[in-house]
């Protein structure tokens, strides 16, 4: 185990951990309004196949970022209207949504492109990355932070962003009361139901970010289902985070983490073995923090 | 002449109970093939041919009300699975892993227990129940000791059993005779299979097992103690409490049950039709998550899913044939079963929200 493997696999957790910070994140938004998103694994996988989409009829990546996190916003809207002003079940609208959005992409996968399974071309452009200037040669720490995206760093900025604005603004401190006492927040003249749907919409976009990093990230490619459950991990994070935005950083760079132990460990145990990680990681944490979590836990 | 007259107002009851059950449902439903058919056209195709078809080879051509039938089976038991959690107040996104789990159990008995086979066959669907029971009893402990979320521990779960159950497929139980390039068991013996119940299809005897299933959640919903303490514990908690019902125990006998129906659902599908155990052959159908949209479009009523689950796994065998002879990919049948849900959802709503304001909004958006 030389510091050279060590590095890697930071690198890889930092990678894996984009996704789930970004979901999260607003995961946490939607917790802080009182809403449950469910569909946060719509609002990714959606901005998976847009931003693929996008990328492979124009090659350009600005583009593409933009229409993934405009699709995930779309998804976020429609959670918004249903369940927000139509005040629809979180638990139905959401397992509806992440089926429906699971069924459109691979439907348009097939009318669009004419495939099955995935979508990999060489006229899909990825992600830039970044090397540093001086550090990237800087031994550990060069390697730790090579060929990161652009993204990468902007979600710890998102993720300062948010907490400055929950916590330090009035119109942070107007979206808390909502989360708080939705009715109490009303009578003082805030807009709860419009901030609520906002939140979720925000939610919708920042996953969509989180949809545009695994499918032009580490890979440009996208496949059927690729976000395979990350938005319930995202789920996870945020409740051990307690839906603070800094320390939702945290928990997210813990599954982010089991993600990257379990790529390395591929090389010694079978793949289907350590792909298993991540999802009992997530139980046991659960588990583990459940009593510091039983405050500020799901609503069910 | 009085009782005459009670049974009459009990039928009258009975029938605007049930014509308030149904409308929802059926508005939705209707709105869900306007979806289908808005996406029909702007796939450049007829709506209306293309949905005639789509029955024609689904309902009202024997072969394929057959096709429809058999995959209809595991849809229907894991809608039940799926409504015996619900209903009892607890969100189970895990009925696929709890099937996954069980149905290899149920496979991996049915190949090694030596003994006559009929013996071992019920052997192994009793084995295959445990698992699922057992699979489904963690994220219930979970619950009840640390408080953890089971909408995310029983998805997480459902991950676990794929990837562990491709594992066992992939390498030790995998089948070497032939090419071996299946990732799948060796068939399980001859004398162990349910018997076909067509001479010209699949369908089988794994369908009377469905029904057995449904008639077993109407007993146990309408006409035991235990389906009314389950159901009062899902409908208000706090009520449940006050009425004395020990919550944890029924929790965790309810969650077994979900788990021990949900495991029957694939090992209908293995003893009944294809007789072994293939590599996510469970998970890329997507049974468990059809059930679950059965489950929620019926309003977790039993009978109601056993039709719903039927009505969606024709739209399935109806949404292939359209692929292969119109190039509609057949996920059509998915959207439009979504969109049925969520339009069920918002339906709900309106029952519940008394404010006039939300019933006319409502009527209009859906």
């Amino acid at each position: 185990m030389n510091s050279a493997y060590i590095a890697s696999v930071i690198n890889s957790t930092l990678r894996s951990t984009t996704p789930i910070l970004l979901a999260a994140l607003g995961c946490a938004m939607c917790s802080r309004v009182g809403v449950f998103n469910v569909a946060l694994e719509a609002q990714m996988l959606i901005a998976c196949f847009t931003s693929i989409a996008v990328n492979y009829f124009t090659s350009n990546v600005l583009l593409s970022v933009l229409a993934g996190v405009l699709s995930g916003a779309v998804v976020g809207a429609v959670v918004a209207i249903l369940q927000v002003k139509y005040k629809a079940a979180d638990m139905v609208v959401g397992t509806a949504l992440n089926l429906l959005v699971g069924a459109i992409t691979t439907f348009l996968l097939y009318l669009v492109f004419g495939l099955r399974g995935k979508l990999v071309d060489n006229r899909l452009v990825s992600l830039g990355k970044i090397n540093l200037p001086v550090i990237k040669d800087i031994p550990f720490l060069g390697r730790v932070l090579e060929n990161l995206t652009i993204i990468d760093y902007l979600s710890y900025i998102i993720a300062i962003v948010l907490f400055v604005y929950l916590f330090k603004t009035v119109a942070g401190f107007r979206t808390l009361s909502v989360g708080i006492n939705k009715s109490a927040a009303e009578s003082l003249g805030t807009k709860a139901t419009r901030i609520q749907m906002e939140m979720v919409t925000l939610s919708g976009a920042l996953c969509g970010l989180g949809g545009v990093v695994l499918s032009m990230g580490q890979v440009t490619m996208f496949t059927e289902n690729m976000t395979s459950g990350r938005g319930f991990i995202a789920m996870a994070a945020s409740s051990l985070g307690m839906a603070h935005p800094l320390l939702v950083i945290a928990s997210s760079l813990f599954f982010g983490l089991c993600q990257g132990i379990g790529l390395a460990l591929q090389n010694v145990v079978k793949a289907q073995l350590t792909n298993t990680l991540p999802y009992i990681a997530t139980i046991v944490a659960l588990v583990i923090f459940s009593k510091r979590n039983s405050s500020a836990k799901l609503k069910k | 002449m009085k009782t005459k007259e009670t049974q009459d107002a009990v039928w009258k009851a009975v029938i605007l109970r049930g014509r308030q059950a149904l409308r929802q449902p059926l508005v939705a439903t209707i709105f869900g093939l306007l979806v289908g058919a808005a996406v029909i056209l702007a796939c450049g195709q007829n709506p209306i041919e293309v949905y005639k078809e789509m029955f024609e080879k689904s309902f009202f051509k024997p072969y394929y009300l057959f096709s429809t039938l058999t995959r209809a089976t595991p849809i229907i038991i894991c809608a039940m699975a799926t409504g015996m959690s619900w209903r009892a107040g607890y969100i189970n996104l895990g009925v696929e892993g709890q099937m996954v789990t069980g149905t290899l159990v149920a496979t991996v008995t049915a190949l090694f227990l030596p003994g006559p086979p009929v013996l071992v066959a019920i052997i192994a669907w009793l084995a295959g129940m445990a698992a699922g029971a057992l699979y489904a009893l963690l994220p219930s402990v979970l619950a009840w000791k640390f408080n953890v979320s089971m909408v995310i521990t029983t998805l997480m779960l459902n991950y676990v059993a794929n990837y562990i159950t491709s594992y066992f497929v992939t390498y030790p139980l995998k089948d070497t005779s032939g090419d071996g390039l299946a990732l799948q068991t060796p068939e399980i013996a001859a004398g162990m299979r349910l018997p076909r119940l067509s001479s010209t299809s699949t369908f089988n005897a794994g369908f009377i097992v469905a029904i057995l299933v449904v008639v077993f959640m109407v007993f146990i919903t309408r006409r035991t103690v235990f389906g009314y303490e389950s159901k009062m514990g899902g409908f208000n908690p706090s009520f449940a409490r006050y009425g004395g019902t020990k919550q944890v125990k029924v929790m965790l006998i309810t969650m077994a049950l979900t788990g021990a129906i949900a495991s029957m659902a694939g090992s209908a599908e293995v003893f009944g039709l294809k007789y072994r155990y293939a590599d996510s052959m469970l998970s890329s159908t997507s049974y468990a998550w059809t059930g679950l949209q059965a489950a929620l479009i019926a309003g977790l009523d039993p009978v109601g899913m056993f039709f719903v689950s039927i009505f969606l796994s024709g739209l399935q065998i109806g949404g292939s044939a359209i692929q292969r002879s119109l190039g509609i990919p057949l996920e059509i049948a998915t959207i439009i079963q979504c969109c049925i849900t969520l339009f069920v959802s918002v339906k709900v709503v309106i029952r519940f929200v008394k404010k006039p304001k939300a019933v006319k909004e409502g009527g209009k958006q859906a």
